[in-house]
């Protein structure tokens, strides 16, 4: 049990420089614990600390930090999270990606709250902690293998099936910009490209195993919290059964309900009933699912272990059936859970290989590109037969997936139709049309990773399943306070280990009385409220040093220029909605008019930093 | 008489529909109990009094129900209307009256009883929570008469009573109310009646009543936070936000569930929701779905005119994320804010819930006295999500929806009900409160 001032914490950063072959283990410093309590605030500040923000994303100048929180290794519900940080070579802004499986609480066990990835080895190597050492191994023998495969080959040997393995697959060796880290060989830290990122370094996995147990101080006030947290998830009926019954996958038909369900590269959001009901939650509970499964300490397991034939693997989840379904016109549920098989085993983020396929038929079907660029391959929308071939070409960077694995927004610049994108900031759009919620709009338009439903504030979470809590889909007023809330919130679910599932059920009460019982500190609700703004300011002040500016934070004209009907009446995002949205949103965060926090806010924010 | 003369317009008879049913969802009438009455000028210029018909369902009234009265003479009119029609023309002369409705107002009638010997002099009532102590001006007369129904003797009684008080009770009856429309005398009598319903159940928990009237009458500001704003008349349809569509139906849907839940007694409390340099704002938010109330737009900047409700919510938004606010006039949190534990001496800081649901939603809900500073509420309020001010009412606050922070004072209210109905039990709350409650 660590020694560490603060409990829950380990109190240690593993600094790992692959370039010099440097592994060692620095004190955490108490005031970062206390000012980003863990997870995504502790990883950025760690992150931003180490990192020019001007460095090549695939260059060895990159920086990424990966850390858990104060109540991973607890029996927290969903409490055992991970998160990174990093630039991405997807957007060029701040990657920021979060995953449960167990790697991230093994890593806890083994004695460190964060480590620190920098510089590039100069062959393929693979990172092994234990307790006892930490050691940079050669990795020639995994490179080119899949992740499943180089899962399986670690687990072999070394601390056998109680170790725990981080990897990249193909696609990050050939530095697919979507491509993803993967643990648990099915569980993703997708969004933004981390796993290009390991691959412009050569750091093909982190093998971990540790068993140190993590203490509660105070443990009748993080009981209370807990007994809390365990009711309210058992009273909402989307984290006491939807989840569980239907996956992820059960929003489909929901949120086709509501409208907003995206069709055709967000074209409409036109969807034949019996062509949905064939491709939905429900579908897939009925033919493939062998078993639901659920994160380490979580009691909704959403997990689906499916079957297709003879194949076997994990989801597809609702973003993942959506993106590479519905949104490529692909109502075919064996062949989207194929394609999303091979991207786990690849290493690709589904949503946005989803996205960049959509984006690539609609260029196809308005003949911007043609089967002379494809090979022959025919990439019309519905045709579910080429899922899994694009899939491969992208991670093996061959032909069309040359192109398809930089992305959807250079794949349209590439031919001159860049208005072809469904992206923010060069991050493919999740499945939620923005069109049907204001609020949603600008949490992608906001959403410091470029649109990003989990960043930028889970808005659908309470326009649909709010209950009490649910808030109006296109008040201006309302809007930005809303989505700075859910945005807030998020960054603390990310900070503390925690999922955003949770979110269904309570705010940040519950998380209040847990990591303060954890810590021993007065984490009260207010706190974190400014804990989460600091954080925020943090990853603005990023990427407004990477580039970003006011530009960046918006929509894609179609969500302006075209409506879909939501609710009986034509909807569209106007450009003087979004940029009301948008001043109103800066000026709720104390940013000037070019969205810049002022010295003074960052001082606020104790944050002495700001590059001109 | 002419036709015409039985026309009222289709405006007013609306109001008084209105009016009527809210006496009746506010359970401060019978069926067929009490009545309204206003004063009116028709189109021919003519001073008139439109009063409610004897034996008519004031929930709900036809057209037909509301007779047109001369002021000056006796017309068929005044043989259906009211039994009491006299005593409310002499009410509707006093200066600066418009209106006067009259209902049976159980609660404040059940407190007003007393078992001497008739005939005496009933002692006033005192209201011992804020709404009362403010809106009705400190007390309100009780008075014993013979014949308690339409009699001379309260013709006489009730406009003599009301030349210097709001609201008079005539033991055993129920209530009378001036004010200058009909909407604001309902404000009154729900005001009355919640005032009564506090002290009856201070009674239930066995509080020490006399004490604390004795307690207030010394020190008044000591017990009581600052009065509500002024009543203010004919804004009612006042919409600010016209193109916040889906707020504005927020926003009446809240109001309807505080008026019809009893949680706020009718148009008093607040509600509001934040925008970025502007909060929409319902002074009014116990509005019952056919009366409304003003919602209106004003700067969240402070602004030395605004009133101390106002200021409150917008020092509250200073001071934290919100995205809402309530505060509500709850007349079980108001009670139990005054509940001291049997071998105890002083009244708890804190509210605990002893049900299922209250118990995760809201462990703690803390009670504070009515002077507390802005700082320790608004600290309270973001890790309690609710707080009980004592004399005060109840605070809330949301991070999300106007919906979210009608929830706080509505569970308030059932938690302080299955609390305050285990005490009637005889149960011992300390065994059904969790332990660890108590020390957070």
């Amino acid at each position: 049990m660590s020694s560490y001032r603060i409990p829950g914490y380990s109190g240690k950063i593993l600094e790992v420089d692959l370039g010099r072959e440097i592994v060692r283990a620095r004190p955490l410093d108490p005031a970062l614990a206390e000012d980003y309590l863990g997870g995504r605030g502790l990883a950025t500040r760690l992150f931003v600390d180490a990192v020019d923000p001007a460095c090549d994303p695939l260059g060895e100048g990159n920086v990424m930090v990966l850390a858990t929180s104060p109540l991973v290794g607890m029996n927290a519900p969903t409490s055992c999270r991970g998160h990174v940080v990093f630039k991405s070579p997807l957007t060029g802004v701040i990657g920021s990606s979060n995953c449960g499986g167990t790697w991230a609480n093994v890593f806890k066990a083994a004695g460190y709250d964060a480590i620190v990835i920098r510089g590039k080895a100069r062959t393929p190597v693979m990172i092994d902690i234990t307790p006892d050492r930490v050691e940079l191994l050669p990795a020639d023998s995994l490179w080119g293998l899949d992740v499943h495969e180089t899962t399986d080959r670690l687990l072999e040997d070394g601390a056998g099936k109680r170790a725990r393995v981080l990897c990249i697959g193909p696609a990050g060796e050939h530095l697919v910009r979507f491509a993803a880290l993967m643990n648990d060989k099915n569980r993703a830290y997708g969004r933004s490209g981390p796993g290009a990122v390991w691959g412009s370094k050569n750091l093909k996995a982190i093998r971990v195993f540790g068993q140190e147990k993590t203490r509660v101080v105070d443990p009748e006030r993080y009981q209370s919290g807990l007994d809390q947290a365990r009711f309210l998830l058992r009273a909402v009926p989307t984290t006491k059964r939807l989840l569980n019954d239907m996956g992820t996958a059960g929003l489909v038909r929901l949120i086709n309900v509501i409208d907003m369900l995206p069709h055709r590269n967000f074209q409409d959001n036109l969807h034949r009933q019996d062509r949905l009901d064939g491709a939905s939650g429900e579908a897939l509970r009925s033919r493939l699912l062998v078993r639901s499964g659920a994160c380490m300490r979580c009691p909704l397991g959403c997990q689906r272990h499916t079957r297709v034939g003879d194949r076997t693997g994990e989801g597809p989840e609702y973003e993942t059936l959506v993106l590479l379904g519905m949104n490529c016109d692909v109502y075919d549920l064996e062949a989207v859970t194929l394609a999303n098989y091979q991207c786990n085993e690849l290493g690709i983020d589904t949503m946005s290989c989803g996205g960049t396929l959509a984006c690539a038929m609609e260029l196809f079907e308005r003949r911007y590109i043609t089967e002379q660029d494809t090979e022959g391959l025919d990439l019309s929308f519905g045709n579910a037969s080429v899922l899994e071939e694009l899939v491969r070409r992208i991670a093996f960077r061959t032909g069309i997936g040359d192109q398809l694995a930089e992305g959807a927004a250079r794949l349209a610049a590439r031919y001159h139709h860049p208005e072809v994108a469904m992206t923010v900031k060069g991050l493919e759009i999740p499945a939620y049309d923005p069109r049907a919620s204001y609020t949603q709009a600008l949490g992608y338009m906001t959403s410091p990773t470029g649109a990003c439903h989990l960043r930028g504030g889970y808005a659908v979470s309470l326009a649909f399943f709010g209950g009490a809590r649910e808030i109006p889909r296109f008040s201006l007023l309302q809007s930005p306070i809303a989505i700075r809330n859910l945005q807030n919130i998020g960054i603390l679910q990310d900070s503390l280990g925690v999922c955003r599932f949770t979110g269904y059920a309570y705010s940040a009460e519950p998380w209040s009385r847990m990591v303060s019982g954890a810590t021993g500190l007065d984490f009260s609700t207010h706190r974190l409220e400014q804990t989460a703004d600091r954080i925020a300011a943090l990853e603005r002040v990023f990427n407004l040093e990477a580039g970003v500016t006011r530009d960046d934070d918006t929509l894609p004209a179609r969500f302006s220029d075209e409506s879909i009907v939501v609710g009986g009446k034509e909807r569209c995002v106007p450009k003087d909605v979004i940029e009301r949205l948008r001043s109103d949103y800066y000026e709720l965060q104390g940013w000037d008019s070019e969205g810049r926090p002022d010295r003074a806010l960052l001082h606020k924010r104790k944050i002495e930093r700001l590059r001109s | 008489m002419t036709g015409s003369k039985w026309k009222a317009s289709e405006e007013v008879v609306r109001r008084f529909q209105h009016v009527g049913r809210a006496l009746l969802l506010h359970d401060i009438e019978d069926s067929h109990s009490g009545n309204i009455a206003m004063r009116w000028t028709g189109e021919d210029g003519e001073e008139k009094i439109l009063i409610t018909a004897t034996g008519s369902q004031k929930g709900d009234l036809y057209p037909s129900d509301i007779c047109l009265l001369s002021t000056s003479e006796t017309d068929f009119g005044y043989y259906k209307a009211s039994s009491e029609t006299d005593i409310h023309a002499r009410i509707l002369a006093l200066d600066g009256v418009g209106a006067s409705v009259h209902a049976h107002t159980k609660d404040l009638v059940f407190v007003t009883f007393d078992d001497a010997p008739k005939p005496n002099q009933p002692a006033p009532f005192i209201p011992v929570d804020p709404l009362g102590y403010h809106v009705l001006e400190g007390q309100v007369p009780v008075d014993w008469v013979a014949v308690p129904s339409g009699s001379r003797e309260m013709t006489e009684t009730i406009p003599r009573r009301l030349a210097d008080h709001r609201v008079t009770v005539i033991q055993g009856h129920g209530a009378f109310a001036k004010a200058r429309t009909i909407e604001e005398a309902l404000y009154r009598l729900c005001i009355a009646n919640h005032a009564g319903y506090v002290v009856r159940l201070l009674l239930k928990i066995g509080a020490d009543v006399e004490g604390l009237r004795a307690k207030i009458r010394e020190a008044p500001a000591a017990h009581f936070a600052y009065p509500p704003p002024d009543y203010t008349v004919n804004d009612d349809a006042i919409c600010e936000f016209p193109e916040e569509d889906e707020l504005i139906r927020e926003f009446r849907r809240a109001g309807a569930r505080i008026f019809e839940s009893r949680i706020s007694p009718f148009h008093t409390g607040t509600l509001s929701v934040r925008g970025i340099s502007s909060m929409l704002y319902a002074p009014k938010a116990s509005m019952p779905r056919e009366i409304g109330g003003p919602l209106r737009q004003v700067p969240l900047k402070p602004d030395g005119a605004d009133d101390r409700e106002l200021a409150m919510h917008k020092a509250m938004y200073a001071a934290g994320n919100f995205q809402t606010v309530a505060h509500c006039y709850v007349p079980e949190a108001e009670t139990l804010a005054h509940f001291t534990h049997p071998g105890e001496t002083e009244a708890s800081d804190r509210v605990i819930a002893i049900d299922a649901e209250g118990s995760f939603l809201y462990p703690v809900i803390p009670v504070v006295p009515p002077g507390v500073e802005l700082e320790t509420l608004t600290g309270l309020l973001h890790d309690y999500k609710v707080v009980i001010v004592r004399g005060g009412g109840v605070w809330g606050v949301g991070h999300q929806s106007l919906s979210e922070v009608l929830h706080h004072p509505s569970s308030v209210r059932e938690i302080c009900q299955y609390r305050m109905a285990a005490f009637e039990r005889g149960l011992d709350l300390r065994k059904l409160e969790p332990a660890k409650a108590r020390r957070w």
